[in-house]
């Protein structure tokens, strides 16, 4: 453990400076998401057995700074040293994901959460960083090879599959589908062949679509989506109060903590808070968090491009695409372009889970941004054989310690 | 560079060039939200701000209560009570409940319901599958039925099968705590709070107050939040009316005319009592009448307030009117013999009889014999027009504008045109023409005040919940009917009808003089449209004291059966009657011995000495120093003052008028002072005063 850190810091210094672009946003996301998440919870906060308006803006301003500081150590070291624990941390989400099927606690109708004392962790949340740092690792590694079916598509389906279906089992289908998601779109960056990737893309939405049809409540939920209008009392209740929401913003919304709809949204803070945003600060404020979220993108996939290696750009872009997809989708979800599906929106909803997974996403993307013109002509000097070696021994070093380096 | 990097080079720009194609779409995506959020907050965000609104505000029906009626005394006639009623939110009875399960839910919490509230379960099934958010279930529930209810919506007693949606809560419902006192005056209130009939129809408007929409804010489950201010702070209840009736009066007029009325089988009869200098109306009785407590149980024809609504041919009362028409008309004099044709007299087709066939008779036995012939004589006199002009001045034929509903107007000309010879002649003592009993009084009236009609008043005040005056009636003269010495004249006359061999002599009363006149009318047969042989209507009107008048009663008896005199059967009624109005307003008859105030102020308080003697044979010494030599004071010292018994502002007035001051506890009457009364304290002193509010 010694050595880790001692590497950590004598590796530091040859870093460049992470992109000044992505910090911003971040930081700027995480403080936004503190402001709006008050306004959002209190009358939540209100309603709690021991009624505390600041309830939430407490925890989630304690979550924010444990975020900050998950991405300061994140971004810190060479994210090199990550793909040795790829399988530990991927064991750790499969493992923390059959946990909860376990000894989850049921909210809304689903087993998400595992009860860690004062906390409530999520795994889903990290099984998706996981997902990503792995393929980023195989899809590398696999190099060529990604474009047959046999070796380069079906173990990433395959294990895509397991997680998706131990996300379906919860139930979180959002999650499901995200994972699902990454999964094509880094097959299909990293050059799987296209047909192969519509042909199993049909027959994932098939089993998707029958996966929706067996359960009656999901049926239920996608029927009253489309009929919103008739189901606002009951079923799409939720998705209209939020599509209410945003329409009652106007161009300028009514003003910070002026809003009225967070009396009748549930999860006004969590899931559904860009429909505050909507109705607080208007077209405006969403038209803002909209691009911010694009830039976000644009920055991580510009990392992606610069990236020294292929692990490196396949994670930069995984993540990217990770943030790009959960704030499209929660805001379609929002707006009820969507079916509600249970997505938080990165760095702004309330809930610790999502804010230290995304920042540790992000983290490890900054990561990825530094420059590291200095490391890259060093391995160019010392060529590509004591870079084998050095990963071999780093393997050697760190396997033992992986679950520990693994859990956040 | 080897073929391996340029093979490289073509897969790193593949990668490079896909990673761009999903960023591409990831971008597209987002236009496609914002367009769509620009759509549904800028675009279309009218309808939706619009529905939000709705959706927060709560509005909160607030049924004012309704006034009370009082009389002119300030007691009440008519109050509002609150009483439980139950009304459902279905919405929030099947609100928690899936889908499937709903028709279950729905069926077992109807029957227990209905259960409670003895209702049909069909129906209660009904309403909570109609998942409205309101409905009334049962109005003015019995206080055990609110119970239980209340039970059935408890979590603590039902737990899980408790019945949500359940709204009990108080409405007003209205209670007339002298029971049949006045009811077809009063009137009553429907259930839902509309006034149906009398005071409380035609005064509404005003008992009902405003039914306040109040504005508030609701979160998910419908609790109200907050709520604006009232906008009107007199909107939580109607106003209050006083009315001009008097219930001691209206009572005896109700118990006397109901006496009459069973005594001689009579079907029906009114009484109406007025201040002819105010026109105020006094009493307003009817027979049948109701109880408006209980008014379901009541028939229609009982709830008509028959003073004002039933018209009849007055009959002879009519030649009061004809004979001051003729006096101011000039036809006649007052010192003028008329000669009545020995009880016969042709008039075209038709005989006019005379009960009391007479020859010459002054204008005073005209009226005190009731000869039919002579009136016509004066009627005929006068002409048809001016008569006509003269009894529509009386008030006849038109309505009186008493703001009371279901009023009648009456009819002087049957067919809408001058009257012929024997119409003119009819009319003269009352027959072919219609009247209301109201009318016949406010006529009356005119002759007993010098010759005014006075409008009719009923409402005293009307004052607002908070009881700041709003209205008040003041006495207005609708015309000048006749001049003063001919009303001068036609009381006089009048006094005769009571005196001597008069028709109307049941009516004098010992020690005052009573004008009036008897009528006995003989009822049309609607069958055969003649006059009916054994049906009539007995009536008396008239005022007293007679120069200088209190009160006009004017006494309708329908079809009595034993007796139809009107002097044998309404003349005793106007009697008894007006003596009880008289002794009530503390009018003295002439003859009564009247005491000596002054001597009365002189002696020392007979209750006094009384007590003292009472004392001194207890062998007692006085408990009560001598009040009337109380010890000196010394200079700036006062002696308190008893204010037992004085409302506050006053109290402190008197004590800060003699430089003392108080220190107040309670509010009301005082009921304790510190230091007693009696007792000497310097000026400036504070006094301690405890009140109590008056029982």
């Amino acid at each position: 453990m010694k050595g880790v850190v001692s590497g950590l810091l004598k590796r530091r210094a040859e870093l460049g400076p992470p992109d000044a672009v992505l910090v911003a946003l971040a930081v700027g996301l995480l403080g936004f998401g503190i402001v709006i998440v008050y306004s959002a919870s209190t009358i939540e906060g209100v309603g709690l057995k021991h009624p505390d308006p600041q309830f939430f803006l407490k925890r989630q301003t304690v979550y924010a700074v444990l975020a900050l500081a998950v991405m300061a150590v994140a971004s810190s070291f060479d994210y090199q040293k990550l793909r040795p624990l790829t399988y530990a941390i991927l064991g750790v989400a499969c493992a923390g994901l059959v946990a909860v099927l376990v000894v989850g606690v049921v909210a809304g109708g689903a087993k998400r959460w595992i009860n860690l004392g004062p906390v409530n962790i999520q795994p889903s949340e990290v099984a998706k960083l996981a997902l990503v740092l792995w393929l980023g690792h195989s899809l590398a590694k696999k190099g060529d090879l990604v474009k047959t079916f046999k070796l380069g598509m079906l173990p990433h389906l395959i294990m895509a599959g397991i997680l998706i279906m131990l996300c379906m089992k919860q139930p979180d289908f959002g999650g499901a589908v995200v994972l699902a998601l990454l999964t094509f779109i880094l097959l299909f960056v990293a050059g799987a062949r296209f047909e192969l990737l519509v042909v199993t893309g049909v027959v994932a939405s098939a089993v998707g679509l029958a996966l929706v049809r067996s359960r009656d409540y999901r049926w239920e939920r996608i029927l009253a989506w489309l009929d919103m209008n008739e189901h606002r009392q009951d079923l799409a209740y939720q998705p209209f109060q939020s599509v209410m929401s945003f329409g009652s913003g106007n161009f300028g919304g009514v003003g910070l903590g002026d809003g009225y709809q967070v009396l009748y949204l549930p999860e006004a803070h969590t899931d559904f808070v860009s429909a505050i945003v909507g109705e607080e600060l208007g077209f405006v404020g969403v038209l803002g968090l909209g691009l911010t979220y694009l830039v976000i993108v644009a920055r991580g996939v510009r990392t992606a491009l610069r990236a020294e290696d292929d692990y490196g750009a396949y994670v930069a872009f995984g993540i990217s695409t990770l943030f790009g997809i959960q704030s499209l989708f929660n805001l379609a979800v929002a707006m009820a372009l969507l079916p509600t599906k249970g997505l938080t929106l990165p760095f702004v909803s309330y809930g610790g889970s999502s804010l230290l997974a995304s920042a540790a996403a992000m983290g490890v993307l900054l990561n990825i941004s530094r420059s590291r013109f200095a490391v890259n002509n060093k391995r160019v000097d010392e060529g590509p054989a004591p870079e084998a070696s050095a990963t071999l021994v780093t393997e050697a070093d760190f396997a033992p310690e992986g679950p520990d380096g693994g859990t956040r | 560079m080897s073929a391996e990097d340029e093979e490289g080079r073509s897969k790193r720009v593949g990668i490079r060039a896909r990673m761009y194609v999903v960023f591409g779409l990831v971008a597209l995506g987002f236009g496609m939200v914002l367009s769509s959020a620009w759509d549904v907050m800028v675009r279309d965000g009218e309808g939706w701000r619009e529905l939000a609104e709705r959706q927060r505000q709560r509005r909160l029906r607030i049924v004012p209560k309704r006034g009370t009626i009082y009389d002119r005394n300030g007691l009440a006639l008519a109050v509002s009570v609150e009483v439980p009623s139950v009304s459902l939110d279905s919405y929030d009875l099947l609100r928690t409940v899936p889908a499937p399960q709903i028709p279950v839910v729905a069926r077992d919490a109807a029957n227990r319901i209905a259960a409670v509230l003895e209702l049909d379960p069909a129906d209660v099934e009904r309403k909570i599958l109609s998942k409205r958010r309101f409905s009334w279930l049962k109005r003015q529930i019995s206080a055990e039925e609110a119970a239980r209810l209340r039970e059935l919506a408890s979590r603590k007693v039902m737990g899980d099968r408790r019945v949500r949606g359940l709204v009990v809560e108080g409405e007003g419902r209205r209670y007339y705590p002298r029971r049949t006192v006045a009811g077809p005056l009063l009137g009553f209130v429907a259930p839902d709070g509309e006034g149906k009939d009398g005071i409380e129809l035609s005064l509404d408007h005003d008992l009902k107050g405003h039914v306040e929409q109040l504005r508030g804010l609701r979160d998910r489950s419908g609790r109200l939040l907050f709520a604006d201010g009232m906008h009107d702070d007199q909107a939580l209840a109607g106003h209050d009316i006083h009315l001009t009736i008097d219930q001691g009066i209206q009572h005896t007029a109700e118990r006397e005319l109901a006496n009459v009325a069973t005594t001689f089988e009579a079907a029906g009869g009114s009484v109406i009592a007025l201040d002819p200098n105010t026109g105020e109306i006094l009493a307003m009785a009817s027979w049948p009448g109701y109880n408006p407590n209980d008014y379901r149980s009541s028939e229609i024809n009982e709830r008509r307030d028959r003073g004002l609504s039933d018209l009849f041919e007055p009959g002879s009362t009519m030649k009061i009117f004809t004979i001051a028409a003729g006096l101011s008309g000039g036809a006649i004099t007052p010192a003028q013999k008329l000669y009545c044709e020995k009880g016969f007299m042709p008039v075209d087709n038709v005989t006019i009889r005379d009960t009391h066939p007479s020859e010459w008779l002054s204008i005073s036995q005209v009226l005190a014999f009731s000869s039919n012939i002579c009136a016509a004589k004066i009627g005929l006199a006068l002409g048809g027009n001016r008569l006509y002009d003269s009894l529509r001045r009386f008030g006849f034929g038109q309505t009186t504008g008493v703001p009371l509903p279901g009023e009648a107007t009456g009819m002087l000309r049957p067919r809408s045109r001058p009257w012929v010879q024997v119409e003119t002649a009819a009319a003269s003592f009352g027959q072919g023409i219609s009247v209301s009993n109201l009318q016949l009084a406010l006529a009356t009236a005119a002759l007993a005040n010098g010759g005014e009609l006075m409008e009719p008043a009923i409402i005293k005040r009307v004052s607002s919940a908070t009881g700041e005056t709003l209205r008040t009636s003041v006495p207005k003269v609708r015309r000048r009917v006749v001049p003063k010495r001919v009303a001068r004249a036609v009381v006089e006359m009048m006094i005769g009808v009571t005196e001597g061999e008069g028709t109307g002599v049941e009516a004098a009363i010992n020690g005052y003089q009573v004008a009036g006149k008897t009528a006995t009318a003989q009822k049309t047969d609607p069958k055969t449209g003649r006059y009916s042989l054994d049906k009539y209507i007995a009536s008396f009107v008239g005022f007293v004291p007679a120069r200088k008048p209190r009160v006009v009663i004017s006494v309708m008896i329908d079809e009595p059966m034993l007796e139809h005199a009107g002097g044998a059967v309404a003349a005793p009624l106007f009697r008894r009657l007006a003596k009880k109005i008289l002794e009530y307003q503390g009018l003295m008859p002439r003859s009564a011995k009247r005491a000596d105030l002054a001597a009365l102020a002189r002696t020392a308080d007979p209750a006094h000495a009384v007590y003292e003697a009472m004392r001194q044979a207890e062998g007692r010494r006085p408990a009560v120093q001598d009040t009337v030599s109380p010890a000196p004071v010394g200079a700036g010292r006062v002696r308190v003052p008893d204010l037992t018994g004085w409302p506050l502002r006053e109290a402190v007035r008197r004590l800060s008028d003699l430089g003392l001051s108080a220190k107040i506890d309670g509010t009301g009457l005082l009921s304790l002072q510190t230091p007693a009364p009696g007792s000497v304290v310097t000026k400036g002193e504070t006094l301690t005063l405890f009140f109590e509010p008056a029982t």
